[in-house]
């Protein structure tokens, strides 16, 4: 049996590496081994006091370091019953959404964008000075505005604390927020009509897993207490254990998931699905699409980050944004806590185990990529199943496995929360 | 020092959250600038070209070291690179990654099963203890004016200017509310390492020292406020090592 390795995959986050193991010429076996070496968050986060840990998690990735660190934060905040004010919930909501926009521009522009173009890198593009190209960092550049006027740096975020935010943004610099929000509304939709003709991208099937994101029963969200999932089920955000069914196997240093019937299918597309079945869509996409609607899926997203960012910061320029920022005292007890958050690439589990003390003694996070493994897997087998062109099993490969928008690092996790019966 | 219009890049990341490159790409208006001087060799998060395989001009490293595959890897980026510049705090002095406490087998064991015994792996490691290192750039993550600077002294045959006062400092110029002394807030504002701009702590956010402790730190009066703060020893302790007090550290050295 020979054997293709495509390694390193280029122009995702982290490192990985994609076997395909070929029999007759033709594509028998497909690993996706994802190669960062063992982080061990669960093991130095323990014995943390449980303000500390959101700090110390946010690293596990960078590109995701918002969203991990509010999951975070509120599964320990669930762990000891706080419940964050208002005024600081919309903060940090703007916060995941500056991220959420840097993150789906950063891989619509920065990485798929040369595969349309057939170049090798962005940097190629701005040299030949490429208007989608420029225009895309614009964009990029205001999600990270937001992030820092929200979040107080763009990467590795230090305004959310233990219940709630630290500092009030002033007025003045939401005010410029709404300005240049403006403009983007309006010039949002000229640059996403680039990642639209279908002639782009490799001729692919179906895109393959159940869907199962989490969000709100009557609005699309990033953020709920409920965990939505293919076909046309929902269970509380404690089931995901159950749920996402995680097993480590020994190829890769993370874990993934199945689901009970085939592999689960996070990101945007997933949210997409989620989202249209029920009843409150977040852009229309054809049905039966492959998986390279995932990033047609994150340019329909964009236009609902905007809208969101809008509202938000009209609320926020007006009273809603004067109210308290922190929780009151926090009275320190033990208990368990879970909180679920959509990363821009899917699906993220943050669950701790807190003593009487206060101390963070068990943790469990489950991230996207960790989950999407299993079914980049499927996908790649499934799409090449009759390609015999070995050149072009591997650029296909890479482009399947960049359509996901995976993040290695944050692949690379911690669990389980041993024995505690989550 | 050679002065010629470009350089060939080469960016290498070992065990981290990609958050050093990633504040490369977040040089959204300088990137046009940087695609002109700038030939990469190998930048897998970038750019799917690149041999990696010709000497390059600058190789610039982010992550700590915890393979021994890693360690060999880097040791083939030194000898294929005529400078080498570890950037972020896992390079500088182990980071995060370092933070793990107890036995690494039982650690892995107790995350990933019984599959981890095979796996080849030890503490995390900080750059400088196997490679020599020509330039460093601190940070969880790094400036973006840092990056900058660097890689354009070098493409001008020179090296940036080297920031030895403390936070503090900043924190004094910009007349910020002290947050250590006033409020009684766990600041590691007077041993960190100065260039941030005292961003955190002029949001009223306490600095976590991410940038790596400052020579000469006066660390016993800085306990001494820390435990003024009503933390524990333990919490002052763990607060402390976060960045660059840990026993794999350059701080230490």
């Amino acid at each position: 049996m020979a054997r293709l390795i495509v390694d390193p995959l280029t122009r995702v986050e982290g490192h990985g590496r994609v076997e395909l193991l070929l029999r007759d010429g033709r594509l028998d076996d497909v690993k996706v081994r994802l190669l960062e070496s063992p982080r061990l968050f669960e093991a130095l986060v323990t014995g943390h006091r449980y303000d500390a840990v959101p700090e110390l998690v946010c690293r596990v990735c960078a590109i995701c370091s918002a969203v991990h660190k509010l999951a975070s934060l509120q599964a320990l905040e669930n762990a000891m019953g706080v419940t964050v004010p208002p005024t600081a919930a919309m903060l940090r909501e703007l916060l995941l959404l500056g991220e959420h926009l840097q993150s789906h521009v950063l891989h619509l522009f920065c990485l798929i964008l040369p595969d349309l173009r057939e170049v090798p890198d962005i940097l190629m593009l701005l040299k030949q000075g490429d208007p989608l190209a420029v225009g895309g960092l614009a964009v990029k550049a205001f999600g990270n505005r937001i992030q820092e006027i929200a979040g107080g740096r763009v990467i590795h975020p230090v305004n959310p604390v233990f219940g709630g935010v630290a500092y009030r943004p002033g007025k003045d610099e939401l005010e410029t927020l709404a300005v240049e929000l403006e403009r983007w509304q309006r010039d949002w939709p000229e640059l996403a009509a680039g990642f639209e003709q279908a002639g782009h991208y490799p001729a692919a099937g179906t895109a393959l897993g159940s869907a199962i994101a989490t969000g709100l029963a009557d609005s699309f969200a990033l953020s709920g207490e409920l965990l939505w999932y293919e076909p046309s089920a929902c269970a509380p955000v404690a089931e995901y254990v159950r749920l996402l069914g995680e097993r480590s196997r020994p190829e890769t240093y993370a874990k993934d998931a199945a689901g009970a019937s085939g592999p689960f299918l996070v990101g945007a597309l997933a949210r997409n699905r989620l989202a249209a079945a029920r009843g409150v869509p977040v852009g229309r996409l054809a049905d039966g699409l492959g998986i390279h609607a995932n990033n047609l899926a994150q340019v329909r997203e964009v236009d609902w980050i905007l809208q969101r960012i809008g509202q938000l910061l009209d609320a926020l320029l007006g009273n809603a944004g004067t109210g308290p920022l922190r929780a009151g005292p926090v009275a320190v007890r033990g208990g368990k806590g879970t909180a679920v958050m959509e990363a821009p690439r899917g699906l993220l589990v943050h669950h701790y185990v807190v003593d009487e003390w206060g101390t963070v003694v068990a943790a469990d996070i489950v991230t996207p990529t960790a989950i999407n493994q299993r079914v980049i897997a499927a996908q790649v087998l499934a799409d090449l199943a009759d390609e015999a062109d070995p050149a072009r099993m591997r650029q296909v490969t890479e482009r399947i496995v960049r359509a996901y928008d995976p993040c290695i690092s944050c692949a690379v996790h911690l669990l389980p929360a041993s024995g505690d019966g989550a | 020092m050679r002065t010629t219009s470009s350089l060939k890049l080469s960016w290498v990341r070992f065990t981290s959250c990609s958050g050093c490159q990633l504040m490369l790409l977040n040089c959204e208006t300088s990137l046009n600038e940087l695609a002109r001087i700038v030939e990469l060799d190998a930048f897998p998060l970038v750019s799917s070209a690149g041999d990696r395989s010709e000497p390059v001009d600058i190789a610039l490293v982010e992550g700590s070291l915890s393979t021994p595959e890693e360690v060999e890897r880097l040791l083939a980026i030194r000898r294929h690179s005529r400078l080498l510049v570890a950037v972020g705090a896992c390079a500088l002095n182990g980071g995060i990654n370092a933070l793990v406490k107890g036995e690494r087998r039982s650690c892995l064991a107790g995350i990933y099963g019984e599959q981890s015994a095979g796996w080849d792996s030890f503490p995390p490691q900080p750059v400088h203890h196997f490679v020599r290192v020509d330039w460093q750039i601190p940070g969880c993550p790094p400036e973006r004016r840092e990056l900058l600077e660097s890689l354009g002294s070098i493409l001008h045959g020179g090296w940036p200017g080297r920031q030895l006062m403390p936070v503090c400092m900043e924190c004094r110029c910009n007349e910020n509310r002290c947050l250590l002394v006033e409020d009684h807030a766990p600041c590691l504002g007077p041993i960190t390492l100065a260039g941030c701009n005292a961003s955190c702590p002029a949001r009223g956010v306490p600095c976590e020292g991410c940038r790596g402790v400052v020579p000469e730190a006066n660390r016993d009066e800085l306990y001494r406020l820390l435990l003024e703060t009503g933390l524990s020893v333990q919490e002052i302790q763990h607060r402390l090592e976060r960045f660059g007090g840990t026993p794999h550290g350059q701080a230490d050295r």
